[in-house]
């Protein structure tokens, strides 16, 4: 398919491969609709606008904002949702809807206004990534545009105080992980056998929250209860975003075997006809006895002798 | 309200039954009232009248300014006074009525769910075009053609959400794609984009004549295209 397709992101720590919830939901969704992302992570030297971080580039263009990302790459044929129904579908977007107006505000209260886990470790982590002076500037304003959203939603009257705001909110959060938590009950997925969308946004939003070390951690706490929910994120953080030695993660790592075991099988076969078609040739009184080379099973150089072999 | 506080509410809440002379509070139709608080106005009616607990409709030029938190609309009932609908059922509930307790965990997951897709769409929308009027209108109207598609194909061919039971869910939808097909706004398209699902249309009919005509409310009905 056309050109390459790059994704600039924020970074990985605690285990995770972003710990940034947008960005994270765009590379889940990526693996999970086998897109071929290059992953750009961004670090000091990068000279883009991180304020719109993720941002997807082909060669014609340059796409932020992950419902617009995800568009984009299902409009290229990486669909993830192909097997949804209707209504699975529309289900899609209530959940997301779920998520971001009860979940965010919590989860950006967490990373960037809550004073204890800001100091500590939010802004150290972002300022590392950002390039001298922005690095003093950037993470208070990030900060404040989280506060900004938090009270633009919810510090309507009677909740004239940020601390009654932040109650509230967490208490939905609260509410809205049950929920979800209710919903995915013993499935592997939120839709059947196979990730889709929803699970991309679900992990996005939940992974960071889960695996990120804070010192004020009551959302942490509550998310660590639901048991099948970090049992989610667990499951794809293996099964998709391991990287084993060759860069290939476990669930790739399973057809390379899947294929040299079919292929170790018909060297096998073959190297079984062709000690027949010996003994049959050394039976026949005409031709002197010549000794055909045998075929040891060693991996990597058996894979190129079969290959040439096999090959017409 | 801060926790303590809602605590006490529903406590005194569930000490008195619902009196007969429960009033709701919303500002005069025609010009002043806003189609999104209209909508928010017909989504608690419409829940009460599902829950079967009269209340009385009083329109009031200065009803935002006789609300507690400043919103309306708001219910006086009794001697407690509550506004807007995620409070209203909450009341309604410490009172003993509910429409969502015959759902399953994932059902009210669900319900939960939709109902913060039709805020975040529908409602983003009505505000949207009561007071920005230009061009950009296209993607407000993109995001309610969506959130209509997945209500429509939610609902399919149920007489409600949640099948022969209306919830709250019904009652919010109502309430919004109602305002959005009854009033007049400078342009049509909103209404148009609802028009296009003839499940929606005949599930507002539904509603409207179930639970409001027969007690004489709703001046306007939907016109039929």
């Amino acid at each position: 398919m056309a050109a390459p397709l790059e994704l600039s992101c924020w970074g990985g720590g605690w285990g995770l491969p972003s710990v940034h919830s947008e960005s994270l939901v765009v590379m889940a969704y990526a693996k999970f609709s086998g897109a071929p992302l290059k992953v750009n992570v961004i670090d000091k030297t990068w000279r883009g606008s991180r304020g719109d971080v993720p941002i997807l580039t082909t060669e014609d263009n340059i796409v932020s904002q992950p419902a617009k990302i995800l568009n984009f790459l299902r409009k290229q044929k990486y669909n993830a949702d192909y097997e949804l129904s209707a209504k699975q579908g529309a289900d899609t977007l209530a959940y997301i809807a779920l998520i971001e107006e009860k979940l965010l505000p919590a989860v950006l209260h967490t990373f960037w206004v809550e004073s204890d886990n800001y100091f500590s470790v939010t802004k150290p982590w972002f300022a590392s990534r950002i390039p001298f002076p922005l690095s003093l500037i950037l993470p208070g304003r990030i900060s404040k545009g989280a506060l900004n959203r938090i009270l633009l939603t919810r510090g309507e009257p009677p909740l004239y105080h940020l601390r009654e705001v932040e109650a509230q909110i967490y208490r939905d959060a609260k509410e809205c992980l049950n929920l979800l938590s209710n919903r995915l009950g013993t499935s592997q997925f939120f839709f059947g056998d196979t990730p889709s969308t929803l699970d991309a946004y679900v992990f996005g939003f939940l992974a960071p929250l889960y695996k990120v070390r804070f010192p004020k951690v009551q959302l942490q706490e509550h998310l660590k209860q639901l048991s099948n929910l970090c049992r989610f994120c667990d499951d794809i953080l293996n099964s998709y975003f391991r990287l084993s030695l060759g860069g290939i993660s476990p669930a790739g790592q399973e057809t390379v075997d899947a294929n040299l075991q079919k292929l170790t099988q018909l060297v096998n076969k073959e190297s079984n006809l062709i000690e027949k078609m010996d003994d049959n040739l050394r039976q026949s009184p005409q031709l002197p006895p010549r000794k055909l080379p045998t075929l040891k099973l060693t991996p990597a150089e058996e894979e190129s002798n079969s290959l040439q072999r096999l090959s017409p | 309200m801060s926790l303590v506080a809602e605590a006490f509410v529903s406590q005194i809440a569930a000490a008195e039954p619902w009196p007969e002379n429960a009033t709701l509070y919303q500002q005069l139709k025609g010009e002043q009232i806003l189609v999104s608080d209209n909508a928010a106005s017909l989504a608690v009616q419409a829940f009460l009248q599902m829950c079967n607990l009269p209340i009385k409709v009083v329109c009031r030029a200065n009803a935002e300014y006789m609300s507690p938190s400043g919103k309306v609309p708001f219910i006086h009932v009794g001697n407690q006074v509550v506004s807007e609908l995620g409070p209203i059922v909450q009341f309604v509930k410490a009172k003993g009525h509910s429409l969502s307790d015959g759902l399953d965990e994932v059902q009210k997951a669900e319900m939960k769910a939709y109902m913060e897709l039709v805020n975040n769409m529908l409602l983003t929308a009505e505000l949207y075009l009561q007071w920005c009027d230009e061009a950009t209108v296209g993607e407000v109207l993109e995001d309610v053609d969506q959130c209509c598609q997945a209500l429509s194909q939610r609902l399919g061919t149920q007489p409600y959400f949640f099948n022969k039971q209306p919830t709250e869910l019904d009652a919010l939808v109502f309430g919004h794609l109602y305002t959005i097909l009854t009033t007049q706004l400078t342009n049509d398209e909103l209404s148009e984009k609802v028009k296009n699902y003839s499940n929606l249309l005949a599930f507002c009919r539904r509603i409207e004549q179930h639970y409001f005509e027969d007690r004489g409310k709703g001046s306007s009905s939907i016109k039929s295209s």
